[in-house]
């Protein structure tokens, strides 16, 4: 396994946390305006693709 | 429901709820902290690269000592040392200037570490009484210094006031107060719990030797956390560094602090404080903001009739008590659910923080809340009021 799926598991982990830090932002109703919906989908785009590493990495 | 492991459910509650809790409010992480607390975990994690002298705050990588110097820089004083909560502030300051039976002067609402600070270096406390609106003034604390005097025949040996208070949030006359501590000689404590980390503080100006923070009620930092700030002429004492010798193996630690018992915040806590400082440093600007909206808050909350703050108006600080005998304490007398009918139509709101049951003086706090969730914390308030036929004008 190459240490970039360590680091790669602090990536999602750090992105999961904007995500946590906006829905301490939208509480309690979760209304995103379209630059947080923005926010989401970068985080999203941001976990999968670490994922994907920590896949290739861990299980081929 | 999420679990940690057995027992220990997750929290979810800033990411849930609007949490209007008095003490809670300031000390919510930012991201960063957050992740901080994701890589800086593990117990000595800022070991890693501790080099000769051996000394958290000399630490350079992650950048502690840099940020000791910014900090400092930040508060408008010449060193500081960061500990585990404002007590140990207070405990390192008495303990440095108090002997038995010396007085420490305190605020009438000063915190009850204060207290316990002084206790413990063998001092009596001496509180300064407040005036008719719940604040200390420069006078009244001249009065006490000359009470104090007449009675022990001598000075005392500090003035230790808070900034903002825990009871109320009102902001007390520190200028003046420092200005009577300069006349008579006397070190004077500035206690900013509740300010430093959300409003602008320069110790240097507002006249303080000492400034104390807090981590996690005011710095967006995990707890145990705290600031102590002061100035060249006090450094030395505060943070004299050991002179102890084993009497078998002669070993001596001699960059040891004796007050800090060495290094202070080791780990996830440091490093949390120091991601959250970009913030804090940013957020301060926008203090009138806060206030701003805490003062919407109170104009919305007191449009139901029978609601009362008891906290200094137009408001100061975000940290407010109210007062709703006169509304929903009405309520509770005949709810079966007594006074915890409220707790639960907060809750069923998403609104937590009040002292659950509590319906006559009971404090909360807005600190951080965007416009829109101030807006609907104003409304939730009068709907419940509604619901219950008490009148809203």
């Amino acid at each position: 396994m190459n240490e970039r799926a360590v680091y790669e598991t602090f990536e999602a982990l750090f992105a999961l946390t904007d995500l946590r830090q906006l829905f301490r932002e939208t509480k309690p109703l979760f209304n995103f305006s379209e630059k947080q919906r923005e926010e989401v989908r970068r985080v999203l785009e941001r976990v999968r693709r670490s994922l994907e590493t920590i896949e290739k990495e861990t299980l081929k | 429901m999420s679990e940690i492991c057995d027992d220990i459910e997750l929290r979810a509650r800033e990411e849930l709820f609007i949490n209007i809790h008095p003490i809670q409010a300031a000390g919510r992480l930012t991201a960063e902290a957050m992740k901080a607390m994701i890589a800086y975990g593990d117990g000595y994690s800022t070991c890693d690269w501790c080099l000769a002298p051996f000394r958290l705050d000399k630490i350079k990588r992650p950048p502690i000592e840099e940020f000791h110097v910014e900090l400092a820089n930040f508060l408008g004083m010449d060193a500081v040392r960061v500990v585990p909560g404002a007590r140990r502030g207070f405990q390192t300051v008495v303990n440095s200037l108090v002997e038995k039976g010396d007085v420490v002067i305190v605020s009438s609402l000063a915190h009850y570490t204060e207290f316990l600070a002084v206790e413990v270096a063998g001092g009596v406390v001496r509180e300064v009484p407040l005036n008719e609106g719940n604040v200390v003034t420069a006078e009244k604390t001249a009065s006490k210094i000359e009470e104090a005097k007449r009675e022990t025949g001598r000075l005392p040996k500090l003035i230790m006031i808070d900034h903002f208070d825990y009871q109320f949030g009102n902001e007390h006359d520190v200028r003046g107060i420092a200005k009577v501590a300069k006349e008579y000689g006397i070190p004077f404590l500035l206690n900013g719990a509740y300010s430093v980390g959300v409003m602008p503080v320069n110790g240097k100006e507002i006249g303080a030797d000492f400034v104390v923070g807090s981590g996690h009620k005011s710095f967006a930092s995990p707890a145990p956390s705290g600031i102590l700030a002061t100035t060249e002429e006090w450094a030395d004492r505060v943070f004299r560094t050991t002179e102890m010798v084993g009497d078998v193996t002669g070993r001596r630690f001699g960059v040891k602090e004796v007050e800090m018992l060495g290094c202070t915040l080791m780990g996830a806590n440091i490093v949390a404080m120091m991601a959250s400082f970009p913030t804090i440093r940013e957020r301060v600007k926008h203090w009138d903001e806060e206030i701003e909206k805490v003062n919407y808050f109170v104009r919305e909350f007191l449009r139901i009739e029978g609601n009362q703050v008891d906290s200094e108006t137009p408001r100061r600080h975000t940290l407010t008590k109210v007062d709703t005998t006169g509304s929903f304490d009405r309520v509770a007398r005949t709810h079966k659910r007594r006074g915890y009918f409220f707790s639960d139509e907060l809750k069923a709101r998403k609104i937590v923080g009040e002292f659950a049951g509590s319906t006559r003086s009971w404090k909360l706090n807005t600190y951080g809340l965007t416009w829109e969730q101030i807006k609907y914390l104003g409304e939730a308030f009068q709907e419940i009021a509604r619901k219950y036929g008490i009148p809203v004008a």
